[in-house]
């Protein structure tokens, strides 16, 4: 049978301007423009992707996606985001493979057990399902799990939280792209952006290697590079660490593990994919660095941890190890600004190696917020000026601290 | 190359020994007409740069000492102390 293929988004020639112009082709950057053209009628745009789509973390990442945050600013974004996967699923008539599995946060101590109870109360607060189980619980959830006082760090118990699960994360990329692409936008790959221009104190357009663009705003959604981007074109730092995170899967197995599974304690986290491979993600290498670098370090990081908690693995082998860049900020917490240190300019990064999960919701106030120029409620809480006034979010508590500091 | 960090009284050392200790900013600003803007700069503002900078260290897992060196952010390799014209960008 003759099989046609056809492109998902259409090539369009530079223009030389556009209404909003997006730096990075990743989850926020085509979430954004697909919104801003959807639903705001602004389909004059360009997203400006220095590579090809989905170079950045939003090809590299886990997938994984959960509401069980513990602050008062974090919890409604990340339980919108939830929302949103069968609806855009059918928006964007594109599968986007949300494997509904439950996420369990499994703990070691007592302390970790009792800093939980304040995550599921939040949660709850905001209507949003989790709950705290002990370990015969997990036994019965998870069969393969070691619940003996064999590991080093047994497991006491866990926050079950049914919501989360995996969304296939290149069908995400692909269909906001097919849908930014339907609305009008503009997708523009192995193009660069390499300047702002600012005209009395406004944003007048973006240089890129291909040529100049006339616009009144830019989003910056270049993800790890944003603030290299931010620093070096507008003078602007922020308060970032961009540092590598590593990944890997194994070969496939028989289905062992139903559900996302992770711990804080052995800085690990695993789920098993839909082909078989358990997928498993690490603690952030300590160095500062813009390469996507793998080390065998944390091939036997991983190897240790996982058989600690899953000793059915032991002698698995991993089949593919790959690495990518997390912007961090000090309180795990995004930047999201609008009109500073310039009108028209905007921001949305900083979301380090969580911000898979809620690239489509904020995609979608994003956009309000460039349309509008006036920044939504839900993202208030996110502007840089909280560090200004030291009033940084609690995402940590005593769960991890994931800063270059450890 | 494995990834190593020169510690001043160790010599050559695996990376995963140390902890990254922030990009130089130069010294703490004085108390005298600090304002939360500078303190902010001071502790929280990166140069995020791509590129050759100046940075603190500490010998986690061996000597305990706190020191400088230069390092490539884009190859993620320790450098020699770069020439002075091309380190204008440096602190
Ligand atoms: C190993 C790993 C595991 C992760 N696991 C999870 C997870 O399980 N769940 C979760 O929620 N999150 C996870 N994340 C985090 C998530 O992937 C990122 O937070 C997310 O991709 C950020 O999206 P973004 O759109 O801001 O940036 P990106 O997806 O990184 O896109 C930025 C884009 O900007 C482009 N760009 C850069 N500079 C320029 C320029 N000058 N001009 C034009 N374009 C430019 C880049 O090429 C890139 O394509 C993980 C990340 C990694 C690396
Ligand atoms: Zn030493």
């Amino acid at each position: 049978m003759a099989h046609k293929t056809k492109r998902l988004w259409k090539y369009q020639p530079l223009k030389s301007s556009y209404d909003a112009v997006i730096i990075g082709g990743g989850l926020h950057g085509l979430a954004t423009a697909y919104f801003l053209a959807k639903k705001h009628g602004l389909s004059n745009v360009a997203v400006i992707e220095k590579r090809y789509i989905g170079f950045g973390g939003a090809g590299r990442n886990t997938a994984i996606v959960r509401a069980n945050q513990r602050t008062q600013e974090n919890l409604p974004l990340y339980r919108e985001a939830l929302q949103l996967w069968p609806v855009l699923t059918k928006e964007l008539d594109f599968n986007l493979m949300f494997h509904n599995c439950g996420n369990l946060n499994l703990f070691h101590s007592e302390a970790a057990m009792k800093a939980a109870r304040l995550n599921t109360a939040s949660g709850q607060f905001h209507g949003i399902k989790s709950h705290l189980i002990d370990a015969e619980e997990c036994k019965r959830m998870v069969p393969a799990l070691d619940i003996s006082d064999r590991p080093r760090y047994p497991i006491l118990g866990a926050m079950y939280h049914p919501p989360g699960g995996i969304v296939r994360h290149d069908a995400v990329v692909w269909g906001l792209a097919k849908g930014a692409s339907k609305h009008g936008a503009h997708i523009h790959q192995g193009t660069e952006v390499t300047g702002i221009e600012v005209y009395k104190g406004k944003v007048a357009g973006v240089h890129t290697d291909k040529g100049k663009i006339k616009t009144p705003r830019v989003l910056n959604a270049a993800g790890a590079y944003s603030a290299d981007i931010s620093s070096r074109l507008l003078g602007a730092k922020l308060p970032i660490s961009v540092l590598t995170i590593q990944a890997m899967v194994t070969q496939p197995l028989k289905p062992l593990l139903n559900h996302v599974v992770s711990s804080g304690a052995y800085h690990c986290y695993a789920n098993q994919t839909l082909k078989g491979e358990i997928a498993t993600g690490a603690h952030m290498d300590p160095w500062p660095n813009y390469t996507n670098e793998t080390t065998a370090h944390y091939i036997k990081h991983q190897a240790e941890a996982l058989t600690e908690f899953l000793p059915c693995l032991a002698g698995v082998k991993f089949m593919r190890i790959w690495g990518g860049l997390a912007d961090m900020t000090p309180d795990m917490a995004p930047i999201i600004d609008g009109n500073e240190p310039v009108e028209g300019y905007y921001i949305d990064c900083g979301w380090g190696y969580f911000g898979f999960k809620s690239s489509t919701v904020t995609g979608k106030y994003m956009a309000r917020y460039m349309a509008e120029g006036r920044c939504p409620e839900i993202l208030k809480p996110f502007a840089l000026s909280r560090f200004k006034e030291h009033r940084l979010m609690g995402e940590t508590a005593a769960l991890v601290n994931y800063t270059p500091d450890n | 190359m494995s990834r190593t960090i020169t510690c001043p009284v160790c010599g050559r050392r695996n990376g995963y020994e140390f902890r990254f200790g922030g990009e130089d900013k130069g010294p703490r600003p004085e108390e005298e007409g600090m304002s939360p803007e500078k303190w902010f700069e001071y502790t929280h503002l990166n140069d995020c740069k791509a590129g050759i900078r100046k940075e603190w260290w500490f010998h986690r897992d061996g000597c305990g000492v706190w020191f400088t060196i230069f390092r490539d952010t884009a190859s993620n390799r320790e450098v020699v102390r770069p020439p002075e014209r091309e380190l204008e960008a440096v602190p």
